[in-house]
């Protein structure tokens, strides 16, 4: 019977561990560079990517959601042989209103409470960055996450469109002035959106909570904002539109499409579009500098 | 050049000074910050990290200015927090390039020093494991390679041994040992265990109630007394008062008989005393101060 060869001593982990570890002489790219790089992992995580197969059913299950009314679009026009434009761009928000709220309750809990649930703040806020580069980093993540299902629908509504007519060029030389539109409404709905998503998000490490309390912040103004101005509807209430960002959006997309507000709270209400865009604007901003006052005081 | 410069650096909260008037300048190497729990430690690392302003004082560190370089600063520092804060659904790899990319280094470096520092680190094998698996140790290790990726020239570990058993602290120690004294990182290291400061540090902080009670090399604290024990097998208040009446200044406590020394230690005097008494003689010893002494002293007779 033979014995196995005992290893030799220099074989012990403590030597293994030393091999290869140098001092780093490379450059250091700073602030800017440590943001982009908070920001790209954020919007990997957003959607599970690097992440595990779980973390990426629920967006992308609603991401497809929100593209549906836009495929059925896509279908009816190689299907048909007319020109039929049954969704419109300016309807397609209203069309998803419940789907934009779930996605972003799924995914802003996602994106700034998981640092908060691992206790990783620390560790962001003892690196390169501030807590502000912090907080605007993840908001630029969520806003772009969000453009999965405000943009890439809007864009495929174009395309199908296009496709759909009988003369391809024609359609773009008459339709390209919707393409300020789609971007324009895509960046605001984005902003606005996911800066009401993250600072509720912020508040708790507790997905759940969090995205309940996503949900309820975009839907329960629509209630309230629908009885008060439409069910109600004095004078005195109309101002009420203003505390619903869903429905500040509605007006704000069918303005700048230029088609004419009608059957929605925005209509009933009365204000000049104008008023809502400047409401989804200053929404905006609040939320935005409620992120940053969370981020400032958030122990880490 | 100090690492760690401060002058009446304070941090009060409502009801609590967290640290008051602290004013040091800390050299480099491996430095014990040591006090009881709720002494100020934790809160004195978060003031240099720039994570907390000061209510009063100021710090450099690395002689970046605390309050107005703090992303600058941070490039330069790791920091190893001592709660857990380890993003488990990732992996080492992923996770310690990541941390790396925060501290500014650019993509492609970042995998490649999250490499070697997870293999100085002992994670070489598990690196692509999601740390969810990891155990205590492992954990820590991790935490410790995220302080490390992006070379710093200074470290603060906050309690790194927190949680582990006997042979996870061993190894732990060794690992910070081998990374001050192997890779000449400077390293502040939190801890209440002196034992773990009399093994690896090289300078000493000792503070209390937010207060600064010392700071000095290590062996300030540990040189030889001017006591000499003289640890017998039995009746050492006998040999005690042969001592004394030899004119030797004495005290005995159980088995030992201290004798205080004034000039050359009188080590033949001693043994032929044991003799002539017929005692076992178990050791003739300059004693050294511990740790624990500093400890025992009340902080305000402490040598501040």
């Amino acid at each position: 019977m033979t014995t196995p060869p005992t290893p030799p001593a220099e074989a012990s982990a403590s030597n293994i561990y030393d091999l290869g570890y140098r001092r780093y002489e490379g450059e250091r790219l700073g602030r800017r560079h440590a943001v982009l790089a908070l920001y790209r992992e954020s919007l990997r995580g957003a959607f599970g990517l690097g992440r595990s197969a779980a973390s990426k059913v629920a967006p992308a299950i609603l991401i497809a959601i929100a593209l549906v009314p836009a495929l059925v679009q896509l279908i009816i026009a190689a299907v048909i042989p007319i020109e039929a434009e049954l969704i419109r761009a300016e309807d397609y928000y209203g069309l998803i209103t419940l789907v934009l709220a779930l996605f972003c309750g799924v995914v802003a809990p996602d994106i700034v409470g998981r640092d908060q649930r691992n206790r990783s703040l620390t560790l962001y806020f003892s690196r390169a960055i501030s807590r502000t580069d912090y907080a605007l980093g993840k908001l630029a993540a969520m806003t772009t996450a969000m453009l999965a299902i405000t943009l890439a629908p809007q864009v495929l509504l174009f395309a199908g469109n296009a496709l759909g007519t009988q003369d391809f060029g024609r359609f773009v030389a008459d339709e390209w002035t919707q393409v300020f539109p789609i971007v324009f409404t895509a960046a605001i709905g984005s902003t606005l959106i996911a800066s009401i998503g993250t600072v509720v998000a912020a508040q708790t490490p507790q997905r759940a909570f969090a995205t309940v309390g996503i949900i309820v912040a975009f839907v329960l103004p629509l209630f309230i904002a629908s009885i008060l101005v439409q069910e109600i509807g004095t004078e005195v209430l109309r101002p009420a539109v203003f505390i619903s960002p869903l429905d500040l959006l509605d007006g704000t997309t069918v303005w700048l499409f230029g088609g004419t507000l009608k059957d929605s709270v925005a209509a009933e209400a009365g204000f000049h579009p104008a008023t809502y865009l400047a409401g989804c604007l200053v929404i905006t901003a609040i939320a935005v500098g409620l992120l940053l006052r969370r981020y400032a005081r958030v122990q880490a | 050049m100090s690492v760690v410069q401060s002058t009446g650096l304070s941090k009060h909260y409502p009801g609590v000074r967290a640290l008051d008037e602290l004013t040091i300048e800390v050299q480099p190497g491996i430095v014990g910050l040591v006090g009881a729990n709720g002494a100020g430690k934790s809160t004195l690392i978060k003031l240099l990290l720039g994570l907390i302003p000061p209510t009063a004082g100021e710090a450099t560190v690395l002689g970046y200015d605390i309050a107005t370089q703090g992303p600058l600063l941070r490039q330069h520092v790791g920091y190893m927090p001592e709660h857990d804060c380890l993003p488990l659904e990732m992996n080492a790899t992923e996770f310690v390039a990541h941390m790396a990319q925060i501290s500014g280094l650019p993509r492609t470096a970042a995998r490649e020093r999250a490499a070697e520092t997870l293999r100085h680190a002992g994670l070489f094998e598990e690196r692509y494991r999601s740390m969810a698996g990891y155990s205590t140790g492992m954990r820590q290790r991790a935490k410790l390679a995220q302080a490390l990726v992006h070379d710093p020239e200074l470290v603060f570990l906050d309690e790194p041994t927190n949680g582990l058993d006997p042979a996870g602290r061993d190894e732990m120690l060794d690992l910070v040992a081998r990374t001050g004294r192997g890779l000449g990182i400077s390293l502040i290291m939190a801890t209440h265990l002196l034992g773990e400061i009399e093994r690896v540090c090289d300078q000493l902080i000792v503070i209390d109630g937010g207060r600064l009670l010392h700071y000095g090399p290590l062996s300030e604290f540990t040189e030889r007394t001017q006591t000499l024990d003289v640890e017998v097998t039995a009746d050492a208040p006998r040999l005690g008062e042969r001592l004394r009446a030899h004119g030797l200044d004495v005290t005995v406590e159980g088995h030992h008989v201290l004798v205080s020394l004034d000039g050359a230690p009188p080590f033949d005097l001693i043994r032929d005393t044991v003799v002539e008494l017929g005692l076992g003689l178990v050791r003739i010893q300059q004693r050294r101060r511990t740790l624990e002494d500093l400890f025992r002293l009340a902080p305000e007779a402490a040598i501040a």
